[in-house]
């Protein structure tokens, strides 16, 4: 089949997807009990102040009205403002999603040798006591929660030893990076290096890397793009998991990503927010998937 | 060049080779005959310094003078190994055309010039392909290829002529003996061992049951004789004049508007040179994938063209497959895989299955033994019948042989023949061995670059081939074979 035109095809195909994860997104928070008048009446809850915010922001008018307008905007490319700060929504999505998207970006660029390394260190050595102690070390560390790990982490190198800084509230510095990209790394490095291991324990007892050793070729050259085929798609849910933004990561480490962006707008029923979020978290997906499938495609020409 | 003294490779319950001694001078070929199973493999890979797992080996190998143990392989390049079945040591996620530049890379050799040599094409688009976008007899002439691009001294070759036809076949033969490699070649292609090796080990059961050098013309033992002699007793057909499946205008990327019928109860070959279709044809009718234009009907309905079916559908057309192996999976034993037919499109009991398994294997000369065994630990004959017994679970009416006699000796190949001609069964026959095919088929289609173009009984395009491609499937110098 011809690449380009099925990654074309699937990218037309991912409108519709995106358009739908909107609809949802909208009809799951009208169905929320409370609105966003409901949070910015704050401390004086009385119903006749609620239902002037909410005739001022155009709340009570009614659901299909609310949506047509939204998705009228969206055509302009206006995402509209936030109900509770007034913001525009687009500037709010930007700004959550560089520091987010900072901590993805390195996470995903150590997490693809390290867990390669990992991988192929134990696959040579199998049953070795280099193998069995990764194995054991891995198991365990993935079995340990991100927030878990983070306190820990913070606990005893942000404040007993103060080697690093705690939170990433004085701004994203290489010091400030090094504890939350390690709790985002771990893992992924512990799952992602066991698949390629065993991928790759499969694909050095296989016909055609005896093959390239008997011409005298390079072993490693001919047996990794085959072991790396299943890892590929594990790498495209974490790739996922963490351009979503990990908020509980975020929250212990104070950094103002999508994840808190996220879970402070439906606390407010901020509605064009979560929409706002709704349609970049569908586009990264429909297109991470479509570049693993790519991916995959070449990975495994076969299927 | 060679030299082979007392060769014995156990495994735990089972001697592999028993005693094997042989020694062969630089620039000449030595030929191993025997049936599946008889040892020929593993002595083989013993000359390049690998053995089965746990395996247990004594003796003593010396290639080009330098000693062979598994620490201490002959260096990369100088024993060349071309094994029986090539689609599994080409490496799936690799360009034909990388690897090929990378082996000349390593060994300083022109690519362009081993692809000349081993007949395959030299075109960009074509180097650019993957393996599994090549034909079987493809695939075996780019392993062909790879070998001598590394330059060897020694070339071990197993069945390395398969999958070809009878033009391609001569012509790879020639390039196995250019000049200055010693040759270890493994067939059951008696024809081809005859006019390739001066030298010829006959081994059975593991053990050296003759050797020298004119054993097939004067063979001298009990086994040597049967083996010649081997020829399929060919029982009469029982056809019925009414199609039973009809093939009309079948187009695919390959496939140019082929139209075919099969009687019930008839058998049919479809012959032609690797690369013009046959295998398309037969996955098409088999309901393994879909066709652009045309139609297959069975018994006058229609089959739908994505090539999905009804499981009673699936079960009455039935295909085994030319790559047996590799259509196994190789972490389950093989009964339970030969079972599942019949659980999957027959609705049986995995007992009542497995039970049937076994007896239709052992009817195929499978013993309750081996069909306990894992895929891998089948000889390439022994995964062939395996694949028979699975496709007839599902109690076809029509049966699809893809190269079922590829790499069997002519001992086995006459069995499986005879099996083949005692099924009740509409049997397609697809081969590019014509004369092997005329044998048993009541019809042959001549199938080149995705048309049809010779159809006829028979004896008829045997003898009176119309076309040149049939007349070159025929053969050079093809003695009439006795009926």
């Amino acid at each position: 089949m011809n690449l380009t035109r099925y990654a074309a095809r699937r990218l037309a195909a991912g409108v519709p997807q995106i358009a739908g994860v909107a609809c949802l997104v909208f009809v799951m928070v009208e169905a929320l009990p409370g609105d966003a008048a409901v949070t910015l009446a704050g401390d004086q809850p009385d119903p006749a102040r609620i239902e002037r915010i909410r005739a001022e922001l155009g709340l009570n008018r009614p659901f299909a009205e609310r949506f047509a307008a939204w998705a009228a905007g969206l055509t302009r490319g206006d995402l509209g403002v936030s109900l509770v700060s007034g913001r525009p929504v687009a500037g709010i999505v930007l700004d959550a999603l560089a520091p987010t998207a900072v901590l993805a970006g390195l996470t995903v660029l150590l997490l693809v040798p390290l867990s390669i390394l990992l991988g192929v260190a134990a696959a040579l050595r199998e049953g070795s006591r280099l193998d069995r102690a990764l194995t054991a070390a891995s198991t365990a560390l993935y079995a340990v929660p991100e927030f878990a790990l983070a306190i820990v982490l913070v606990t005893v190198f942000g404040v007993t030893l103060a080697w690093l800084p705690p939170t990433g509230l004085g701004g994203l510095t290489a010091s400030a990076l090094v504890l939350p990209v390690t709790v985002l790394l771990v893992r992924p490095v512990c799952s992602t290096g066991r698949l390629v291991r065993s991928a790759m324990i499969d694909v050095l007892a296989s016909p055609y890397v005896r093959h390239a050793r008997r011409l005298g070729l390079g072993w490693f050259a001919h047996a990794l793009p085959n072991a790396l085929a299943p890892a590929v798609q594990h790498l495209t849910r974490t790739v996922d998991w963490l351009l979503g933004g990990v908020i509980v990561v975020e929250a212990v480490f104070v950094v103002p990503g999508l994840g808190g962006t996220l879970a402070e707008a439906v606390g407010h029923r901020d509605l064009p927010v979560l929409q706002g979020l709704a349609l970049l978290f569908a586009a990264t997906t429909v297109l991470v998937n479509l570049l693993a499938d790519v991916a995959a495609f070449r990975l495994a020409p076969r299927a | 060049m060679i030299e082979v003294d007392r060769l014995t490779v156990s495994v735990p319950g089972r001697i592999l080779v028993d005693d094997v001694s042989f020694t062969l001078p630089a620039a000449q070929t030595l030929a191993l005959v025997g049936a599946s199973g008889s040892g020929k493999t593993t002595t083989a890979l013993a000359l390049l310094g690998e053995h089965p797992a746990g395996a247990r080996v004594t003796g003593r190998i010396t290639v080009a003078g330098h000693r062979v143990t598994p620490g201490r392989p002959p260096a990369p390049g100088t024993v060349g190994f071309i094994p029986q079945h090539p689609s599994a040591v080409l490496n799936p996620v690799l360009r034909i055309g990388t690897v090929l530049r990378q082996i000349a890379a390593r060994h300083g050799t022109s690519v362009p010039d081993a692809l000349r040599r081993a007949r395959l094409p030299e075109e960009r688009s074509f180097l650019r392909r993957f393996p599994h976008q090549l034909s079987g007899g493809q695939q075996q002439r780019l392993v062909l290829a790879h070998t001598l691009l590394a330059g060897p001294s020694v070339i071990v070759a197993d069945e390395p002529t398969t999958g070809q036809d009878a033009i391609t076949r001569a012509e790879v033969a020639a390039e196995l003996v250019s000049p200055g490699v010693a040759v270890v070649l493994l067939s059951h292609d008696l024809d081809l061992v005859r006019e390739l090796a001066g030298q010829v080990v006959v081994l059975k059961d593991g053990r050296v049951a003759e050797s020298g050098p004119a054993v097939l013309d004067t063979p001298r033992g009990a086994y040597a004789k049967a083996l010649v002699g081997a020829r399929p007793h060919v029982a009469a057909t029982r056809m019925e004049p009414h199609p039973i499946l009809t093939v009309a205008d079948l187009g695919t990327e390959v496939l140019r508007g082929v139209s075919l019928g099969v009687a019930r109860g008839e058998r049919l070959a479809v012959v032609g040179r690797s690369g013009s279709g046959k295998t398309t044809l037969a996955r098409c009718v088999a309901g393994l994938r879909a066709w652009t234009s045309g139609s297959v009907r069975l018994d006058g309905r229609p089959l739908p063209p994505s090539g999905r079916r009804s499981r009673a559908d699936l079960a009455r057309v039935q295909y085994v497959p030319q790559d047996a192996r590799a259509s196994f999976d190789p972490r389950r034993a093989v009964v339970e895989q030969v079972a599942r037919t019949a659980v999957r499109l027959r609705g049986s009991t995995p007992p009542a299955a497995r039970e049937d398994a076994f007896a239709t294997m052992a009817s195929l000369g499978l013993s309750r033994e081996l069909a306990r065994r894992l895929p891998g630990r089948l000889s390439g004959g022994e995964s062939q019948r395996a694949a028979l017994a699975r496709a007839l679970l599902a109690r076809p009416d029509v049966l699809i042989c893809d190269e079922i006699t590829s790499g069997l000796d002519p001992i086995t190949e006459a069995e499986v023949l005879d099996l083949l001609t005692e099924l009740d069964v509409t049997l397609i026959l697809i081969s590019h061995d014509l004369p092997m095919a005329a044998r048993i088929a009541d019809r042959i289609a001549v199938v080149h670059e995705g048309s049809l173009i010779e159809h006829g009984p028979a004896d008829q395009v045997l003898r009176t081939p119309s076309h040149p491609v049939t007349r070159a499937l025929v053969g050079p110098a093809e003695e009439p074979r006795p009926f």
